[in-house]
C-alpha cells in the first residue's frame, strides 16, 4: 500500500505545494497526513509568498491536523485566523472543532450555540451540534436532531447521507431508504448512491426488495460499468431470486439469465486482472 | 453635394475627449466601490431559506422523480398535494408584498439606487456641459437627422452644421454607455458601475412581479406535482444494461489514490 508518506512531495517546489493543497481543498480530499506535511511546511518556510491564500490553507491545515492529533499545529492555525478575523463565525466554528477533538463537548457546544445565537440560520454550527452527539455515541439523540435539522434544510445533501448511515447502523433500513432516495433525485447519475440504495433493499430481504435491489444493482452498473461491487451485488440477487420457491417459472428463467450474464462479466474482469494485458482472443474480438 | 469635412484643433482631443473618457470611466470606478460600502446585508429569515428549499425539493421530484421506485415517489407526492393535510395544501405564510411604502428598508434600497446612479449622472453631465461648452467635440460616424441637432449640440448656435458633430454633453453619455465592457474587464462581471445594466434593472422589475409571494410559489408547485406521473426509469435496465458486454479498460491497471492516511 502506498500510505506510507510520499517522500517526493518535500522536495517539491513552492507553487506545486500550493496547487497541490488548492486541489485538495476543490476535491474535499480527506487525506489529513499529506495536508499536515505539505501545510505545515508551506506555512513555516513560505509563508510571505501565500499572499491572501495564507488564510484558506490555515483552514484547511488546522483541519487536517485535528484529524492526525496535532493540536501544536491546529492552535498556531487558530490563533492566526483569530488576530485577523475577529469574531468571525466561520472561526468560531473552527475554534469548536478542536475543542471537539480534544473531546470537551460541553464547550464546543457552548461555541456552537453562540453562533446560532447570532445567526439562526447557521447550518454548519447545527451539523457540528449533531456530529458531537455521533461522537458521544448517543445515536438516538443525534438521529432526532438529524432529522429536525432536515425538516428545515430539506436541500442538505450531506445531511441526508449523514442520516442514512445513521438509520443504517441502528438497523433501521426502511428510513435509510428513505434518504438513500433523496439522494438518487437530487444526484441520478451518482452510481454509489444507486448501490448503496440496492444493498438497503437487498439487506431487507423479500421477494420485492429483492427486485428492487438487482434493478438498482442494474442501474449503477449502467452509470459505471467498473462497480464490482454492483457487479457482484446483481448476481447475488438474480441468484436468490432464482433460488426462491415462490416465484414462477418466467421469472425464475429471467432471474437465471441475470445471474449468468453477472457471472460471465465477473470472469471477464478477472481475466483482465489477471494478467493484466488482454488475452489474445479479447484482442482478436476487438479487432474484428 | 460634397459636405466640407472640418478639421477639428487637436487641442480638443488632448483637453476635451480623453479627460470626458477619463472622468467617466474613473466616477464609473469610484461609483462601483460606493455601491459595495451602500449594500445592505440581505438576511433572509429561516423560514425563507426552508421554503426555497422545499420548492427545490419538489421540483426535483417532478424532474428525478423517475429514479426512484413508484411507491417512494408516490409516498412524497401524497406528503405534498395530498387533500386533507399535504404541505403545499395546507401551508399558509404570511406574506407582505414588499412595498415602499410597508418595507422601509425598499424604500432606502431605492433611494440608495438613485443617489449612486442618476444623481452623478445629471450632475457630472451638466457640469460638463457647462465647462466643455461652445464648440464641436467629435462626429459620430453616421448621418443623423436635423432632429437631433438640438439634443446633441448644447451651446453650439450654427444652422449648418451637419448633425453628426455633436458636443462634449453627447460625447460624456456616449462615454457612459460604451465604458460598459471596460468596467466587466476590470471589475468583473457583476460591478456597480454598469449603469445599463442598472436601468435595465429597473424597468424589468418593474414589469415582473414580486418573487416573495411563497403562496402562489407554493401553489404553482401543487398543480405542477399534480399532472406528474411516474415513469420509472429502470423498467428495462436489465435488458438495457446487458445488451452489451460491460467496458472493463483501465480497471486495475493503474495504482488508485490512497484513501486518508
Amino acid at each position: 500500500g502506498h500510505y506510507c508518506l510520499d517522500i517526493n512531495v518535500l522536495i517539491i517546489v513552492f507553487t506545486e505545494m500550493r496547487d497541490k493543497l488548492r486541489k485538495w481543498r476543490e476535491d474535499n480530499h480527506r487525506n489529513s497526513e499529506q495536508i499536515v506535511d505539505v501545510g505545515e511546511e508551506l506555512i513555516n518556510e513560505h509563508a510571505s509568498k501565500l499572499g491572501d491564500d495564507i488564510w484558506i490553507i490555515y483552514e484547511q491545515v488546522m483541519i487536517a491536523a485535528l484529524d492526525c492529533s496535532r493540536d501544536d499545529l491546529a492552535w498556531t492555525c487558530l490563533q492566526e485566523l483569530k488576530k485577523q478575523f475577529p469574531g468571525s463565525q466561520r472561526v468560531k466554528r473552527l475554534a469548536g472543532m478542536r475543542l471537539e477533538a480534544l473531546e470537551k463537548y460541553e464547550d464546543a457546544s457552548k461555541q456552537y450555540d453562540s453562533i446560532l445565537q447570532d445567526d439562526p440560520t447557521n447550518t454548519a454550527a447545527r451539523k457540528r451540534k449533531i456530529s458531537i452527539l455521533k461522537a458521544q455515541g448517543k445515536s438516538a439523540e443525534a438521529i432526532r436532531e438529524l432529522n429536525e435539522y432536515l425538516e428545515q434544510f430539506v436541500g442538505d445533501q450531506e445531511a441526508w447521507h449523514e442520516l442514512s448511515e445513521l438509520y443504517i447502523n441502528e438497523h433501521d433500513y426502511g428510513k435509510a431508504a428513505f434518504c438513500l432516495e433523496e439522494l438518487m433525485m437530487t444526484n441520478p447519475h451518482n452510481h454509489l448512491y444507486c448501490e448503496q440504495y440496492a444493498e438497503v433493499k437487498y439487506t431487507q430481504g423479500g421477494l420485492e426488495n429483492l427486485e428492487l435491489s438487482r434493478k438498482y444493482f442494474a442501474q449503477a452498473l449502467k452509470l459505471n460499468n467498473g462497480n464490482m461491487r454492483a457487479l457482484f451485488g446483481l448476481y447475488m440477487s438474480a441468484s436468490h431470486i432464482a433460488a426462491s420457491p415462490k416465484v414462477n417459472a418466467t421469472v425464475k428463467k429471467a432471474n437465471v439469465k441475470y445471474a449468468a450474464w453477472a457471472t460471465n462479466q465477473i470472469n471477464r474482469a478477472y481475466q483482465v486482472t489477471k494478467t493484466n494485458q488482454l488475452p489474445v482472443e479479447e484482442l482478436l474480438l476487438r479487432s474484428s | 453635394m460634397a459636405e466640407p469635412e472640418l478639421l477639428l484643433d487637436s487641442n480638443i482631443r488632448l483637453w476635451v475627449v480623453l479627460p470626458i473618457v477619463f472622468i467617466t470611466f474613473l466616477v464609473g470606478v469610484i461609483r462601483h466601490y460606493v455601491s459595495i460600502l451602500l449594500q445592505s446585508d440581505k438576511k433572509l429569515t429561516l423560514e425563507q431559506v426552508s421554503d426555497s428549499q422545499i420548492l427545490i425539493r419538489s421540483r426535483i421530484l417532478r424532474e428525478n422523480g423517475k429514479y426512484i421506485p413508484k411507491q417512494s415517489f408516490l409516498m412524497r407526492k401524497f406528503y405534498f398535494n395530498n387533500q386533507e393535510d399535504g404541505f403545499f395544501k395546507n401551508t399558509k405564510r404570511k406574506v407582505v408584498p414588499p412595498s415602499p411604502m410597508t418595507d422601509p428598508s425598499m424604500l432606502t434600497d431605492m433611494m440608495k439606487g438613485n443617489v449612486t446612479n442618476v444623481l452623478p449622472m445629471i450632475l457630472i453631465g451638466g457640469w460638463i456641459n457647462w465647462t466643455f461648452s461652445g464648440f464641436v467635440t467629435t462626429k459620430v460616424p453616421f448621418p443623423l437627422t436635423l432632429r437631433f441637432k438640438p439634443m446633441l449640440q448644447q451651446g453650439i448656435e450654427l444652422l449648418s452644421l451637419d448633425a453628426s458633430w455633436v458636443s462634449s454633453a453627447s460625447w460624456y453619455f456616449l462615454n457612459v454607455f460604451g465604458l460598459r465592457s471596460m468596467y466587466s474587464l476590470i471589475l468583473g462581471q457583476d460591478n456597480g458601475a454598469d449603469q445599463s445594466r442598472i436601468m435595465q434593472e429597473q424597468m424589468s422589475g418593474a414589469a415582473m412581479a414580486m418573487p416573495a409571494d411563497t403562496n402562489k410559489a407554493f401553489k404553482a408547485e401543487w398543480e405542477a406535482l399534480e399532472l406528474t406521473d411516474h415513469q420509472w426509469a429502470l423498467e428495462n435496465i436489465e435488458e438495457e444494461l446487458m445488451s452489451r458486454e460491460l467496458d472493463l479498460d483501465g480497471m486495475f491497471s493503474k495504482e488508485l489514490p490512497t484513501g486518508i492516511f
